[in-house]
């Protein structure tokens, strides 16, 4: 885990290149199974983005947009987890999808996730998968 | 503005801004709960000006917890900003010598200055911002659009072009508005168009309350240096 002072530093002393680069762009999938070693084939995209928002729902998330400012959070999690692996990020990814699958409880008991990047040309590589885990051992508190 | 007029709106702003934030993170977790519910409780305190400045000196080492919580800033730019804007308030109240704080708080206006050229900048350099390409990137495949919908917006290159032409031309010329009072209230006036532009389409909200809430400072800083 890396000290708060070092966290605090670059913004202290800030970058400021936004969108300097378009890099690769993550996405979340998950998959549930009935036992760890089942086979994985059925991701589903963890909170896609809907067709269209109205006009009125573009300007209540001005002051309310807690759910896509965590999404924000996981593909900046997403992208830290590709850099350097640490289980920080993947406990965050895992809590999140868990808590969002909560109120199924007649779903598989086991949760796996991967991140698809996006890049440029449209291309699509999963650059991270993560081991199941049985999702009544997920800290969703 | 005088300096402490445009201190005190500054951290006004910035504790309204904080307290949006954390009240969405009330939603789930218990332990975001403990976190964010203290920073509402000194947020509440500094917008009412009670026990001054000992509630920013808490919000600032709150702010570290908060760090290490997420490993990071929880939403990138818009929380680097929010974190600069509140050290320096924090150091703008507690330093013992006017000219250290007025330091403190000039280099949040100087800094919210350089957020804007040194984007433009950045952006200017790349051929993928002067063609359009990457602002066409932006809507075709990054996370950031808000519905799919605003995918299509990928297929109209010649508005991309213009668009990119515009934010990168406006951010570099940012600085220039410091030159007097009313062309710095246009340039901010059309960089929180600019923000709220990104809010509607990107989901970037914290961006604007975030900015805006530093403005007062940039304000201070032009009258104090012109």
């Amino acid at each position: 885990m890396a000290n708060p002072f070092s966290l605090l530093a670059p913004a202290l002393v800030p970058s400021w290149n936004f969108f300097d680069v378009i890099a690769a762009s993550p996405r979340v999938e998950y998959a549930l199974a009935d036992t760890r070693d089942a086979a994985l084939d059925a991701w589903t995209e963890f909170r896609p983005r809907p067709q269209r928002l109205s006009p009125v729902a573009i300007l209540g998330r001005l002051v309310w947009n807690a759910r896509w400012n965590e999404s924000l959070y996981l593909v900046s999690c997403a992208e830290r987890l590709v850099e350097e692996p640490t289980a920080h990020g993947e406990d965050e990814i895992f809590r999140r999808i868990a808590a969002d699958l909560a109120a199924r409880s007649d779903a598989p008991r086991w949760l796996s996730f991967r991140l698809l990047f996006v890049d440029p040309t449209g291309e699509r590589e999963v650059l991270y998968q993560a081991a199941p885990r049985l999702r009544a051992d997920i800290d969703i508190r | 503005m005088s300096f402490d007029h445009a201190l005190r709106l500054t951290e006004v702003l910035l504790a309204l801004a904080l307290i949006q934030q954390s009240l969405e993170h009330l939603r789930v977790f218990r332990r975001e709960r403990l976190l964010f519910g203290a920073r509402i409780l000194l947020c509440g305190l500094v917008v009412t000006g009670l026990a001054s400045p000992w509630p920013l000196v808490g919000l600032a080492g709150l702010s570290l917890l908060v760090l290490q919580r997420f490993q990071g800033p929880y939403n990138g730019g818009s929380d680097r900003l929010g974190l600069l804007a509140l050290w320096c308030l924090m150091l703008a109240r507690v330093l013992p010598v006017d000219q250290w704080r007025e330091l403190a708080f000039g280099y949040l206006g100087v800094q919210l200055m350089l957020s804007y050229f040194i984007s433009g900048w950045v952006k200017i350099v790349n051929p993928d911002w002067r063609n359009g390409l990457a602002l066409r990137q932006v809507f075709a495949f990054s996370a950031y659009p808000v519905a799919e919908g605003l995918r299509g917006w990928a297929d109209r290159p010649r508005l991309l072009l213009v668009m990119s032409w515009a934010v990168m031309l406006f951010e570099l010329a940012f600085p220039l508005t410091l030159l007097s009072q009313p062309s710095l209230m246009v340039g901010l006036v059309v960089a929180a168009t600019f923000h709220l532009a990104n809010a509607c389409l990107f989901g970037l909200n914290r961006f604007f309350w975030t900015w805006l809430a530093a403005y007062p400072a940039i304000l201070w800083l032009q009258q104090r240096l012109f």
